[in-house]
């Protein structure tokens, strides 16, 4: 579960990124979040992913809570703890150009100290589940933009996320190509997993349905299914 | 951390040298040069001074005594000298050893010397100074002693051996340290250049959870390999190099020998403490420079 409660965030240059933004997003929810360029999108993100930290205000109390985890109070060096609970899908995919696809998939079990037992039987389980079962041993580098979006989508998913973040994950596809990951998202959805999507895509928002969010100067302007 | 784990890490950073072969072999390049120079740099001071202390040891006081000094006097004296801690080699010198010594030197004057009756010369005590920087406060000592007439001592000697003992230590250790800065600057650019490369992947890792350590521990593995790599190559290179040095030397040149040298330093009485000693620098500076460069991108 997502919270926030007046929360604020304004960078040490002095610009108000956020400003008092009130936000719950339940578990197992999928919801859009949109809005122009600069108008505080990718700080909500980074606010979620503790990258920035909202203001401490005297006069106000925020609170910000990510899968159990409360932002305001959490230190530094718990931050890996959050990030275990939320699997992140970029839009330039991010994926490690000299790994084949299982290598990536199993790269995050790796970084979290995931026994071999488990990453051999998991990482098949998930590039499977994305039907990228033919593609494991391939490289990055020799596959389309839409395969590189799904083995990001098996990499977000293969360490049981209960909140998967994905900023612009269609930025760089087709049309048709981003459909089919947008419902690959609403799959992960129906099993339970919260998502966030960001997106500039208003046509594929509104032919996908579902809870929309938008971002106007930093404050949210609508927030509502449509 | 599971023994996997730990070995997953150990694999990635004897990985992270191959895939980056030529950031790679930049930082081995580098490392091992630098090694090489600090080293010859500190091995030439230890022979400069070497040689200086060969040339000190050859310094010589001569303590002349009067007449009137009996021999119960000689003898403290010799006793009071052998017990100074900056007095080494103290032989008394009778005054008829000395006209020995003065005839000998003056074979053609057989003539003059037996005219004369009466031996002229005095007693005397011949001593070598340990530290001759501190000769001064030692004859000073010496001077206040009775029956001391006269004290025959190299000053002028000693003072521009002092002065030049002081220059070279003075400028071995700024090119030292100086040297010391500039590997250390190099190494840390190179790494720099290959961690950068290595951005998205450390960026991957911290959005995936992985602690800072985790991430830190494949690079500090790369260093320490390289660090290790090179500090044996500098060994081995060292230990060839500096014989072959030696050789050249010893048949090319005539100014060490010249100055009274006591001879080069030999290769066995430093080269194993010298190959440890560039194993650790070279993991040392290797190790820190990697895991100094990956600090700045962990901060996402």
């Amino acid at each position: 579960m997502i919270e926030l409660r007046n929360v604020s965030v304004t960078y040490k240059n002095g610009v108000d990124a956020l400003n008092d933004v009130s936000l719950k997003i339940n578990d197992g929810e999928f919801a859009f979040v949109v809005g122009e360029s600069g108008a505080g999108k990718s700080t909500l993100i980074r606010l979620l992913t503790r990258e920035v930290k909202a203001d401490e205000r005297a006069d106000v109390k925020s609170v910000l809570r990510v899968n159990g985890f409360d932002l305001m109070k959490m230190k530094q060096r718990d931050v890996h703890k959050l990030r275990r609970t939320i699997g992140f899908v970029f839009q330039n995919f991010m994926l490690i150009d000299s790994m084949t696809v299982y290598d990536n998939v199993a790269f995050v079990l790796r970084c979290i100290d995931a026994p071999t037992k488990y990453i051999r039987k998991r990482v098949p389980q998930v590039i499977g589940l994305l039907g990228l079962q033919d593609k494991a041993n391939r490289y990055p580098g020799q596959l389309s933009g839409g395969e590189q979006q799904r083995v990001a989508l098996a990499r977000a998913l293969v360490n049981n996320p209960q909140l998967i973040i994905a900023d612009e994950p269609t930025g760089n596809l087709d049309p048709r190509t981003s459909v089919e990951i947008v419902k690959l998202l609403k799959e992960i959805n129906d099993r339970g997993t919260t998502v966030l999507m960001v997106t500039h895509e208003h046509e594929l928002v509104k032919r996908m349905g579902g809870r929309l969010i938008n971002i106007r100067k930093g404050e949210i302007s609508f927030d509502d299914r449509i | 951390m599971r023994l996997s784990g730990a070995g997953y890490l150990i694999k990635q950073g004897v990985r992270n040298i191959l895939n980056n072969n030529i950031a790679s072999v930049a930082t081995f390049c580098v490392l091992t040069v630098s090694l090489l120079i600090v080293g010859f740099t500190a091995l030439f001071t230890l022979n400069i001074n070497s040689f200086i202390s060969g040339v000190e040891d050859k310094n010589e006081v001569v303590i002349f005594l009067t007449d009137d000094a009996d021999d119960n006097y000689i003898e403290e004296l010799g006793n009071k000298l052998r017990a100074d801690s900056n007095i080494s080699d103290v032989v008394f010198w009778s005054k008829e050893e000395a006209f020995d010594d003065l005839k000998s030197s003056m074979p053609d004057a057989e003539d003059i010397f037996g005219y004369i009756d009466e031996n002229p010369l005095p007693d005397a005590y011949r001593i070598k100074i340990k530290d001759i920087s501190q000769m001064s406060s030692t004859l000073y000592a010496i001077n206040s002693y009775s029956h001391i007439e006269k004290v025959k001592a190299p000053y002028d000697f000693v003072n521009i051996l002092t002065g030049l003992k002081s220059a070279i230590m003075v400028v071995c250790v700024v090119i030292f340290f100086s040297l010391m800065l500039v590997c250390f600057v190099m190494i840390s650019n190179i790494t720099r250049a290959s961690v950068e490369m290595r951005h998205r992947e450390i960026t991957i890792m911290k959005y995936v959870g992985a602690t800072d350590g985790f991430i830190k521990v494949p690079f500090f593995i790369e260093g320490l390999t390289l660090g290790i790599l090179a500090g044996v190559l500098a060994s081995l290179l060292t230990f060839v190099g500096y014989d072959r040095l030696i050789a050249l030397l010893s048949t090319e040149t005539t100014l060490f020998s010249a100055m009274g040298s006591s001879g080069f330093i030999p290769l066995s009485t430093f080269m194993w403490k010298l190959a440890v000693i560039y194993i650790a620098a070279g993991a040392l500076l290797a190790s820190i420079g990697t895991v100094g460069s990956v600090k700045k991108h962990v901060k996402v």
